[in-house]
């Protein structure tokens, strides 16, 4: 924000460092270690009275001269011109407080290498004494030398009190000094052994050779002991958040944590190997890979050490975008390009739209990101991103999903810019396919007679829309299909509703009758459900046609899980099928009425708006390349081996780890789904109303193609927050009732989201997904006119108050009259207006509630005088077209 | 563009400025001093193997030893400037560094190829042929010609702040500051001063190799001196150059407009004859202390004629403090031990080689 960024591109600032430090240190701890291994070898050789051990000491000094004043000395210094270059703010953070430290590490150095090249040039020609003295002068001056890089360093990590005090010392015995000091010292004996075999292997004399191969084993293996029990008091030294962080071993670094844990057993058994007498041709080779195992060893700890860092250059003060903690909420509010020096634009038009999302890749991204390039390359993680909204979306939530990442320090137009930028210039995309066209549709109103007709058949189903996912090759979200239900009434001035001595069939309409040419759910649902289902039949045996079976409440009747899929079998998208019902005289085989309703199903997730690949099917549907992508994201976050187990045909129902409340089945401790889902991605999706609702249950806008939100509340104007509020709080409310529940999991996501809706958490109510929702007499209390326009916050106390449960009364299910939820009377589909409405305009001949507008002859053949189902009742409809 | 805008807020200092000041000015002349040796030593070590590589044999192997500690402490007594720069100047030079930063940062790689290949050099230069050995010698320079090149370019743009918008054309690091009028003047004042350095280095240890035949020795002295004088005098040629290629306000100071200025640039310019004088004369001593003091002068010009560009924007007094003088303490104790740890360890050396010798 202060300097201007040099535009790497492929290399990215953060690779372009690491090469240059692995390499720096790895000499660097060897330039240490190693002047150890000099002055005890050749003390060594005195005492054994071996010339050859003395020549092969000045032999290894000349190595050890070459390799650690050209390329250890040159690369140090090349550590700072490179660290000022891609992150000059923290370098001179760094170069202003410990002044005085470098310049103390710089006397350290002139005597370093004073006394290096005197310790070589006058080998074999000064007095014994004297030349050790010399030998153990380098090393201290060496050790010396770490001993303030260490204190620098480890500041980086554990600047401890100097962010309160901004005192020297206070930063440079900081909490991780002693500790990484005692690694690093550990480390640099283990270097020694390990430059040692490069050039005990290449000795002569065979036997000569074995011995100082054996001793640099020794320096190899000795101190492996004392480094592990560093390595763990260094840990322990770490703050909290930063220990925590490790043993969870986040995506970022678990890699690095792997190679590190690996590697070193490795360097044991390859030690170890190198004291048996073997042809020099495997030992030299033997030495070289463990110098590279060597190499990885320092690398992995070193990227442990930064990682542990991130989003922090230095914790806790800047982050790796260069802006300090303290100002990042300033700078976000009133807009990076605004308090940028280095940018041409500090206004986002429509014409420097890209050109200002350049800049702002630049001031935020190239720190640690290539363009192409092989490490962090921003094309490869954005790649499946299908819009610029979903980016942006996700550049707004960074820092909540990944530890490593600091949050975007700009406003919500710098987002998009940004994300534009990406999206159309780096990824060169332009704007995804749409979801499915809307293909209009007709039906037919069944015919009914108010005169003659003995019955009313009311039907509805269990959810105004059943979303499925249609990626059971990968997982399964639910079976595919929707639960009916229907109730027969015999109309007279007392109706009765009839359960007995009748049967009421249904039928799929045709074209929707063959699912499992449609979806893959069957092929796989002995994985998915733990038992084989044949085609085209629910996991409740319900098929597209049959027979209903009274339910539990004796008046009404129910088809679970009937087997459907949006998809047609012509082709083409409907996720709006229609069902027919017929109520039969069970004795006479008689038909007493029939009935036509919409059983919704949907395929359209907006998965892979953030989690690429295309539409399945027909323009909506979760294809695999989505689906692998994000087993491939859980697989990273809660090291799972999802994406494995379904590649191996093995794929998995999500209850089965996140259970569903309205069956209480699945791993206890798991979060609800509906928790895990909202609370995982409510980080992202903040900030956006009800934009983020529609980023996931549908194509990503207001208009994909279900448009499942099409009852009388959303021509009123209410959207989804209306009654389940914000993601944010939405979010909240579910995971505060896992966390009653005792699930520990939801403190962390918990711990990412603000209210937005109320000012404290604790005043949002808890509510266990399915099972308590938002509660229709919130708003319209005692069924009278609405009395605010939100209902969130107040929910249904428990299954039974729900309104796909609750009954007016009379036992009249409320969905019987009012239809499903969010297809509430009267309702217009996108596909066909009245489709919703089939029902009401049947026996009434309008799209309202029936018995609307004190049509209660509907079913009493006269008018009524007393609001018996619910008070209000007795009125006429308010919102009429 | 207001190139005011453009500078960086810089970080407080925990001492008063005019510390680092000294300390910048003190060490950036050890620095100078080694890296003149540096490359006049390789310049004239190239020549030599070029124009007589036979004749000149000894004597390029002798100079060839000494580049590569010339390398190591020109590196050493670089870092300790370059640090105390930074804390003066870091808003300037971390800004033009990163304009330039592909170049900038090329420093190493061709910093490594030098030193490398001095040591090859040195090595190998009774193994190879001259041939061989001077296409070793002339990349080796040539990486160091190229490091003070990008250097001089680095510091060039620094003070002069006008010329960053080129960032906004150029921000992949791919700019030199090739519009600055001073460049190649400076540039070139640096190298030849470097040579004469190297000339006088070359009698200097002429001097104390009393190994050599006396014959020998005071050849080499006088054409050590004979580089030094030649050399200086080029010198003072560019030098009137680059003086008139400064811009005006930074010109004025050292003609009358800051009398500290001009006096101290008089002081160079009297030095820089004497230098000419005692060199023609072979009056090794007195060649060298005049150096020495021209040297010191031109350091304390160069810092005022920096102040000079930078007059518009910035001086470093308008610094803030956070005072914190422990740390300063104990830098300035670890020297003092530091120094004399070294001299301790200079003087075992000395011995040995006495006791070689004899």
């Amino acid at each position: 924000m202060n300097y201007p960024i040099w535009e790497l591109t492929l290399f990215g600032g953060g690779l372009t460092i690491a090469l240059m430090a692995v390499f720096h240190v790895f000499i660097s701890h060897f330039a240490i270690g190693g002047g150890l291994f000099l002055v005890l070898t050749e003390w060594y050789g005195y005492r054994q009275n071996s010339t050859a051990i003395v020549d092969y000491v000045k032999t290894h000094t000349r190595f050890f001269l070459l390799v650690t004043m050209v390329l250890g000395g040159m690369t140090g210094v090349g550590i700072w011109f490179v660290i000022s270059l891609i992150n000059p703010a923290t370098t001179s953070i760094l170069i202003h407080n410990f002044v005085f430290g470098w310049a103390i590490e710089w006397v350290f150095f002139v005597a370093e290498i004073v006394s290096l090249l005197i310790y070589y040039y006058t080998f074999g020609r000064m007095n014994r004494r004297q030349h050790l003295i010399l030998g153990w002068l380098y090393f201290l001056f060496a050790w010396l030398s770490l001993f303030v890089i260490n204190g620098i360093i480890d500041f980086m990590l554990t600047p401890g009190r100097w962010l309160a005090t901004g005192n020297f010392w206070d930063g440079f015995f900081n909490p991780s000094f002693w500790p990484s000091l005692f690694f690093r010292t550990f480390v640099a004996l283990i270097l020694a052994g390990l430059y040692g075999f490069l050039t005990a292997t290449a000795l002569k004399d065979p036997a000569f050779r074995l011995r100082m191969v054996r001793y640099c084993a020794l320096w190899l293996l000795a101190p492996f002991a004392l480094l592990v029990a560093s390595t763990w008091w260094y840990v322990q030294a770490l703050p909290e958040p930063i220990r925590a962080m490790l043993t969870q071993q986040p995506p970022e670094l678990l890699l690095a944590i792997k190679i590190f844990l690996w590697t070193a057993p490795l360097l044991i058994v390859g030690g170890l190997i190198m004291t048996i007498r073997l042809p020099q041709s495997a030992t030299r080779s033997l030495a070289v890979l463990l110098m590279a195992v060597g190499l990885c060893y320092l690398g992995a700890f070193e990227y442990i050490r930064e990682g542990s860092r991130r989003p922090y250059t230095i914790h806790g003060h800047i982050y790796s975008h260069s802006i300090l903690k303290k100002d990042i909420g300033k700078v976000a509010q009133a807009g990076l390009l605004k308090n940028a020096r280095w940018v041409q634009h500090r206004e986002i038009t429509g014409q420097n739209r890209l050109a200002a999302g350049r800049e702002l890749f630049f001031l935020t991204c190239a720190s640690c990101h290539s363009i192409g390039g092989p490490t962090r390359d921003i094309i490869r993680l954005t790649k499946g991103y299908n819009s610029i909204d979903a980016l942006a979306a996700r550049i707004g939530g960074l820092c909540d999903l990944n530890s490593a990442m600091p949050a975007f320090p700009g406003n919500a137009a710098e987002q998009q810019a940004l994300a534009a930028y990406i999206f159309e210039v780096l990824q060169q995309r332009e704007k995804p396919a749409a979801a499915a066209e809307i293909t209009p549709q007709q039906h037919e109103v069944p015919p009914f007679d108010p005169a003659a007709a003995e019955y009313v058949l009311l039907a509805w189903n269990e959810y105004g829309m059943h979303t499925i996912s249609d990626s059971d090759s990968r997982f399964s979200l639910r079976p595919p299909g929707n639960t009916i239900h229907a109730m027969l009434i015999k109309r007279g001035a007392r109706p009765q509703v009839i359960s007995e001595g009748i049967d009421i069939h249904y039928t799929v309409e045709a074209g929707s009758t063959n699912p499992a040419g449609q979806v893959e759910f069957w092929n796989h649902a002995a994985s998915l459900t733990d038992r084989e289902i044949p085609p085209n039949t629910g996991p409740t045996g319900n098929g597209t046609s049959g027979l209903m079976r009274p339910a539990t409440d004796g008046r009404t009747f129910s088809a679970t899980e009937v087997p459907l899929a949006p998809y047609q079998e012509g082709g083409g998208y409907l996720p709006y099928p229609l069902v027919t019902f017929a109520a039969v005289d069970r004795a006479s085989s008689a038909m007493l009425a029939t009935a036509t309703m919409v059983a919704p199903v949907s395929t359209e997730w907006g998965c892979r708006n953030c989690h690429g690949g295309p539409w399945r099917k027909a323009g909506s549907g979760l294809s695999p390349e989505t689906a692998d992508n994000i087993l491939g994201v859980h697989d990273r976050y809660a090291k799972t081996t999802l994406l494995r187990q379904a590649g191996e045909g093995k794929p998995l129902r999500c209850q089965l780890c996140h259970p569903d409340p309205r069956d209480g089945k699945g791993n206890p401790k798991g979060l609800s789904l509906s928790a895990a889902m909202h609370g995982f991605h409510a980080p992202i999706l903040k900030g956006r109303g009800a934009d983020a609702c529609f980023f996931c249950h549908q194509d990503g806008a207001p208009h994909g193609a279900t448009r499942f939100y099409r009852g009388i509340h959303n021509e009123l104007g209410l959207d989804c927050t209306a009654c389940h509020g914000v993601m944010e709080d939405h979010a909240l409310s579910l995971l505060m009732a896992e966390q009653q529940a005792g699930k520990t999991a939801a403190a962390r996501r918990l711990a990412l989201l603000k209210p937005v809706g109320v000012d404290q958490p604790a005043q949002i109510k808890p509510r266990q997904a399915w099972i308590s929702q938002p509660d229709c007499l919130g708003c319209h209390v005692d069924f009278q006119p609405p009395g605010s326009s939100t209902a969130f916050n107040q929910w249904t106390a428990g299954e039974a108050d729900l309104f796909r449960r609750r009954t007016d009364n009379m036992g009249i299910p409320c969905a019987a009259c009012h239809n499903s939820a969010h297809a509430v009377y009267p309702a217009t589909n996108p596909y066909d207006a009245e489709r919703d409405n089939i029902i009401p305009r049947q026996y009434q001949g309008n799209p309202y509630p029936l018995g609307a507008n004190k049509n209660c002859a509907l079913c009493h053949t006269r008018e009524m005088k007393e609001e018996m189902h619910h008070p209000n009742s007795l009125t006429n409809f308010r919102n009429v077209r | 563009m207001d190139p005011a805008a453009l500078i960086p807020s810089p970080d407080p200092l925990q001492v008063p400025w005019g510390w680092f000041q000294f300390l910048l000015l003190l060490t950036f002349f050890l620095h100078i001093m080694v890296m003149n040796i540096m490359i006049g030593c390789g310049v004239i070590t190239l020549v030599k193997q070029l124009a007589s590589p036979a004749k000149s044999h000894a004597l390029c192997r002798d100079l060839s030893t000494k580049i590569t500690y010339a390398v190591a402490f020109t590196v050493n007594f670089g870092v300790a400037p370059f640090l105390f720069l930074q804390v003066l100047y870091g808003q300037f030079i971390y800004t033009s560094s990163i304009i330039m930063g592909a170049f900038w940062l090329s420093v190493i790689f061709f910093l490594i190829a030098a030193y490398g290949l001095a040591y090859i050099h040195k090595f190998q230069f009774d193994a190879w042929s001259p041939g061989r050995r001077r296409w070793l010698l002339g990349s080796s320079l040539a990486c160091m010609l190229l490091i003070g090149f990008f250097f001089t370019n680095n510091l060039t743009l620094m003070q002069t702040p006008a010329a960053w918008p080129a960032y906004f054309r150029h921000p992949g690091g791919l700019f030199l500051n090739l519009a600055e009028p001073t460049l190649v003047a400076r540039y070139l004042h640096f190298m030849v001063a470097a040579v004469a350095t190297g000339g006088l280095f070359l009698a200097l240890l002429s001097h104390f190799q009393k190994e050599l035949a006396e014959e020998e020795r005071r050849a080499r002295i006088k054409n050590g001196l004979a580089w030094f004088t030649y050399a200086t005098m080029v010198e003072i040629a560019i030098g009137i150059v680059f003086l008139l290629s400064l811009p005006k306000p930074v010109l004025r100071i050292f003609v009358g407009g800051n009398w500290l200025a001009t006096l101290l640039f008089a002081g160079a310019l009297v030095g820089s004859f004497y230098c000419i004088k005692f060199g023609a004369r072979e009056r090794l001593w007195h060649a060298t202390a005049a150096m020495t003091v021209t040297i010191l002068l031109m350091i304390l010009v160069r810092d005022l004629a920096r102040h000079a560009y930078l007059a518009p924007y910035f001086h470093p007094a308008d610094l803030p403090v956070a005072p914190q003088y422990s740390p300063m303490l104990l830098f300035f104790l670890i020297l003092a031990a530091g120094l004399g740890i070294v001299a301790y360890m200079l003087r075992l050396a000395w011995q040995s080689a006495k006791e070689v010798r004899q």
